[in-house]
Order: C-alpha cells, then structure tokens, then sequence
C-alpha cells in the first residue's frame, strides 16, 4: 500500500503533466450559468440537485477512463486506499485541488468505531470478528470524508435565501445531512459515484455540509455500498 | 504578502478534458430541461386557451421538435454570452480602449480565442460593411467528434455544439461594447466559420 506522501507526488506529477489545462473561471463561470439555467427551466431545489448529480455520473464515467489511462495506478487494495487516491490524485489532477480525506471503517459487528450509519449488522460469527476488524476498511458501510478548502466551481458564489436549507424537523437522523434546498456542487457528487461504479464500487455520495449553505466547512462522504459484480452494463434509462 | 503579489493573482486552471466533458453533458442536460421548460410553457398556454385567455388558435403553435431545440440552443448560447462577457472583462482590464470595431473583433481574435481554445482564429474576412467572417480550420471542440452514422451525421450532430462557443462570442463582443448577432456553421469538421454581423460603427 502506497504511503499518502507518495500518492500526493503521483498527484502532483500527473498535473504538471497535463498539456491541456484551462482556466478555472471559465469552468466556474459555465458551471454557475448552468446552475441558474436549471433553476429556472425546473423551479424545484430537490430536482436541480439530481440533474446536477445525474450530469456528474454522466462525466464520471468517461472521467475515470482518462484517469486510468494517464495514471499508473494499480487496483487499489481497501477502500480507504480509494479515499487516499481520489483526494490526493483525482481531485489533484482535475481539478488541482486537494481536499482533506477522512476515514471511517465500516461499524463492526461488536457494534465498534465510525460514525452511526444505517448499515444493518452483518451476521459474522464471532471466531470471524478478528478478520472482519482487520477488513472493516474494505466491507461495505465503510466511507470516507473529504473536507474541500478550495472549490473552484463555488468561487464567487452566493446562494439566495429561497435555496438555503430549511430547518431541520425535530427527531431526524443524527448525521444525516439536511437534504432541502440546493447542492451547488452536487455535480461533484456524481462524477464520485460514476467513476467508482466503473471500477465496481457502488456508492453512495452526498454532501455533508457547504459553506455555501452557511455551514463551516465543505464536506462530501462516500460510502460503500457494495462491491460490483462484472456484469453487462445496462442501457441508459 | 506584497502589494504586487495581490494585483496579479495567479489564475487557478483545472484540466481541459474536463470542461470538454463537461460541455458535452451540458448539452445532454439542458436538453432534457429544456424540454421540461417548454412542455410547462405549453401546458400553462394550453390552460389559458381552454379559459380562452389566449388570442391566438391553438394550430398556430410551432412544432414541438423545433421549439425544443431552439430552446436548448438559447439556452446554450446564454450560458456562452455569460461566460465570454466575463472572460472580456477581465482580459481587458489593463489594455487602452479600441479604437474602432476591426480592433475589437482582432481582439477577439487573437487573445480571447487563445484564452478559451489556446490558438488563434486562423482567417479573419471582413466586407468592411459590419459583416465579418472567422474561420478555424481546426476548431479544438470539434476536433474529437464522430458519428457512426458517417461523417455528414456528425455534421450535424456537432451544430448544436457550437451555440455555446457562439454565445461565447457574442458575449464577448457585447463586453466591448458591441451588439452583434454570430451565427456558427460546419461544413466539414473540424473546420468551422462563425459570421459576425455588427452595425456600422
């Protein structure tokens, strides 16, 4: 398993290989316009938010291929691995940022570390405990957090009241974020769990928090659903 | 931190590939909102005229296909204007103002087109008459398209790509000062043209 100092210079080093980079206002730009253009063609927060997810899969899906074919990289041997790789390489030679990565191994069934998740208990027998502490990296329900400092696609941008969240209802799930009102960045979202469904990771990936929003720092989590199967892939719904 | 260091912030990039694939689903997704737009539009109007609010017969209404692709190309040609005008302003800031209207569109020319596509246009026709011709023997966002259905297909599927860059430029041009309409067209790719009609200045 390759040190995170390492993955940081492999980072480093497919950026300042890359021969076609623009500049990020014309991203930003072009990201904010389409995101007003959705505001107004749909008139509903929650729907813009899943445009704006269902276009990032979209990308994710041929972005992983660039991905792959310009890195070196090998398969990587637990999920917090893919944690380490997609803050400190994928992020770094996209978009030229790198967000902090915290991991959180899936909850063993002793009921152990991580965040409360609603994974259901896995059913292992205790003489398997000792393993499944050893892989709780690896099993579903294990996730990771990536803390964004920089944003190059919210830079500039204020949000109207009316697309703030709404207060939270009394008794909702502790850690779940609040889910009204809009995701800017929620193509980010997207692009995540497009580019991990190809390498067979279905996750779930949502925001966390946004400055935007009024919150303290930007925060996006990725979870593990499930290991994929080789399959067929399906035609386009 | 100096002085100088904060008047001239180094500009953050990110990679092209990218933004291509970021267009390419633009186009995807505005198209489906778009289309989400105009059948609201359409159901709003069909209730004003069951209340008979609405002057006109119902069979004068455009075909549904057109209007839905007219929609996208406004949609993305606005998203194009917003983005030119910006890039204008901020590469002009330093420079003294144009002297007349060939300046400005050489300007377009030569820096904006570097600042978005990193080349220069490679002719520039002018009647001398507000009507000015740009042609790009490889325009960079078409250098990669195809269509199985031949290379004629791809023509046309590739049209609808240029609103964006052609919004672009009409974004541009209104920054410096000029109201002008640009209409894209491809003949072969990746060679385009983008006609520029100015009033007289």
């Amino acid at each position: 398993m390759s040190s995170t100092k390492q993955y940081k210079s492999i980072g480093d080093d497919l950026w300042k290989s890359r021969t076609d980079k623009i500049n990020a206002e014309l991203f930003t730009m072009a990201y904010g316009s389409l995101v007003v253009q959705l505001i107004q063609d749909y008139e509903d927060y929650a729907e813009v938010n899943k445009q704006l997810e269902k276009m990032g899969y979209n990308i994710g899906i041929r972005l992983i291929e660039d991905f792959l074919a310009r890195s070196s990289l090998g398969k990587c041997a637990d999920f917090r691995e893919v944690g380490e790789v997609v803050a400190k390489v994928g992020f770094k030679s996209f978009l030229n940022i790198t967000p902090i990565v915290h991991h959180h191994p899936a909850p063993t069934p002793a009921g152990g570390v991580g965040p409360s998740t609603t994974t259901p208990r896995s059913s292992l027998l205790p003489s398997q405990n000792a393993a499944a502490q050893a892989q709780t990296h690896s099993m579903p329900g294990a996730s990771f957090v990536l803390t964004i400092d920089e944003n190059p696609l919210a830079e500039f941008v204020e949000l109207p009241d009316t697309a703030l969240p709404t207060t939270a209802p009394e008794g909702s799930t502790a850690g779940a974020p609040n889910q009204t009102g809009l995701w800017y960045s929620n193509i980010l979202c997207g692009v995540l769990r497009g580019a991990l469904e190809m390498v067979q990771m279905q996750c779930e990936v949502v925001f966390l928090s946004d400055t935007l929003r009024g919150d303290e720092t930007t925060e996006i989590r990725v979870k593990l659903v499930r290991y994929l199967e080789e399959e067929v892939p399906v035609g386009d719904d | 931190m100096s002085l100088v260091a904060l008047s001239n912030p180094v500009s953050a990039q990110i990679d092209g590939a990218l933004f291509d694939y970021f267009l390419v689903e633009t186009v995807n997704t505005l198209r489906q909102s778009s289309a989400v737009a105009t059948r609201r539009q359409k159901e709003l109007e069909d209730e004003m005229a069951k209340a008979n609010l609405l002057p006109q017969a119902p069979n004068q209404r455009i075909q549904v296909q057109d209007t839905e692709d007219e929609a996208l190309k406004l949609r993305l040609e606005g998203i194009g204007a917003q983005v030119g005008a910006s890039l204008v302003e901020r590469l002009v800031k330093d420079r003294p103002r144009f002297t007349d209207t060939l300046d400005s569109v050489k300007f377009i020319c030569k820096d904006v087109w570097t600042a978005v596509w990193e080349k220069q246009v490679d002719n520039l026709r002018t009647n001398h008459r507000g009507v000015y011709v740009l042609q790009d023997n490889s325009f960079r966002p078409l250098l990669r398209i195809s269509s199985p259905n031949g290379a004629s297909d791809a023509v046309t599927k590739a049209r609808i790509y240029l609103a964006f860059h052609a919004g672009v430029l009409r974004g541009a041009l209104s920054r410096l000062g000029l109201q002008g309409t640009v209409v894209p067209e491809v003949t072969n790719l990746p060679q385009c043209v983008f006609q520029i009609k100015l009033p007289k200045s």
